[in-house]
């Protein structure tokens, strides 16, 4: 406070901030105590995993005697006992497509303290729906790297690294001692709090690349790259797809009468045998797309073609357009005709 | 003379952290990347590639200067 940089003013700042850490291990273990001792204001914190003995080396706020306990909920205890005035909000939970944007939603800044490729993958791109910036540090061995992506429009790590499907290995694989992701931590810290303060310049479209054996460090800058950004549509798509549920044609022949059920032949009109339950209609599904409109996202439907196959299709594509209540009849006609013999047209 | 800096798991694979490449005529960014994929097998790693501290398309159209300081950056993920 004392710092002309800070101040009363940077402290009520510091005070207001919320900041969600995803990864309570060796990153997590140096980025939380100066977070909270700087007192900002609301903290949390995403981790299911349980403290094990190999941590210790690295993950420096957890005492011997608490292996076996929860890391988020540790880590709470650790800040709470640091600075009784943070709000902390532990999650012992795995950050995921379900979880994601209504956590990050919650704060102001989010910080990527795993060791998971693909994590860092959903956090940046929940991080484009939210708007919200996300301080990266990662570690191979003896090497660190830090930026800060998404933050006032800025490049984002798809902007650095466009190949989802790259290997990099993490610290279980490639071993790491406590001390390089104790740095390269403090880095992170450190661009949080000059984001929440205003001051320095916050390594936006940059990334810091430093190396704790000869102490070298290089800073390379990188472009936002012109690819579509995410929209929430193709996040939900692309992490929460969800399954189509098959249910057999016996299982709903109490429902067959239902005016609550809509049957959708997605069958083309010359195919045969004809069906005609009480509540159904025909959309072949070639035109299914053009006709959603004439669909109720909330009406029950299930969907059957001639073997099971096309309906599933036509369920996929309702579901990724949010409708809700969608079944696929297994095994379609052929399997209902040996059940509806005498209600068929044939 | 150029410099070509390597990171992480690529410098694990080039077993040193940069070398000094010298070239006749001319020497496109590409033509070093297959240079160096052949000598080192680096087609199963990922990298970002930088020229004079600045990221570039690997696929980018750019002749090499003398000085230049090319850098592969690979992803981490330990953390």
């Amino acid at each position: 406070m004392i710092l002309p940089e800070i101040g009363e003013d940077g402290q009520y700042k510091l005070s207001k901030a919320k900041v969600l850490v995803i990864g309570a291990g060796g990153l997590g273990a140096a980025i939380l105590p100066y977070l909270a001792a700087a007192g900002v204001g609301e903290i949390g914190i995403v981790d299911d995993d349980d403290i094990e003995i190999s941590n210790l080396h690295r993950q420096v706020i957890y005492k011997s005697l608490a292996v076996g306990k929860s890391k988020a909920g540790e880590a709470k205890l650790m800040i709470s006992e640091l600075n009784p005035l943070v709000k902390v909000n532990a999650f012992a939970e795995k950050l995921s497509g379900k979880n994601a944007i209504s956590l990050f939603e919650k704060y102001d800044i989010i910080v990527d303290a795993t060791d998971n490729i693909s994590i860092k993958y959903l956090i940046n791109d929940a991080c484009l729906i939210t708007n919200k910036p996300m301080v990266y540090g990662s570690i191979f061995r003896f090497q660190g790297q830090v930026s800060v992506f998404n933050y006032q429009n800025g490049p984002t790590y798809r902007c650095l690294y466009p190949d989802e499907n790259n290997k990099a290995l993490n610290c279980e694989d490639a071993g790491v001692i406590g001390i390089s992701v104790g740095i390269i931590g403090m880095f992170q810290a450190n661009e949080v709090l000059k984001m929440i303060l205003g001051i320095g310049e916050v390594l936006n479209g940059k990334i810091l690349v430093y190396n704790i054996l000869n102490n070298e460090q290089q800073k390379y800058d990188f472009d936002k790259s012109d690819f579509q950004l995410m929209s929430r549509e193709s996040f939900e798509e692309k992490y929460n797809k969800v399954e189509v549920e098959e249910i057999s044609f016996e299982s709903v022949l109490d429902e067959i009468n239902s005016d609550e059920i809509l049957f959708l032949d997605v069958r083309n009109e010359d195919e045969l045998p004809k069906i005609s339950l009480k509540n159904q209609i025909q959309i072949p599904l070639l035109d299914l797309e053009n006709e959603l409109e004439n669909l109720d996202k909330k009406q029950t439907i299930y969907i059957f073609c001639q073997s099971g196959i096309r309906s599933k299709i036509a369920a996929e594509l309702l579901q990724k357009h949010q409708f809700k209540n969608i079944k696929s009849i297994a095994g379609g006609v052929l399997a209902m005709k040996q059940l509806l013999e005498t209600d068929i047209n044939l | 003379m150029i410099e070509v800096k390597y990171f992480g798991a690529v410098a694990e694979r080039t077993k040193c952290e940069f070398e000094k490449l010298s070239f006749f005529d001319e020497l496109s960014l590409q033509k070093l990347l297959q240079d160096l994929d052949e000598k080192y097998q680096l087609e199963s790693l990922s990298f970002s590639v930088a020229i004079n501290q600045k990221i570039v398309s690997k696929a980018a159209e750019y002749d090499l200067q003398t000085n230049d300081i090319v850098a592969l950056l690979p992803p981490f993920a330990g953390g």
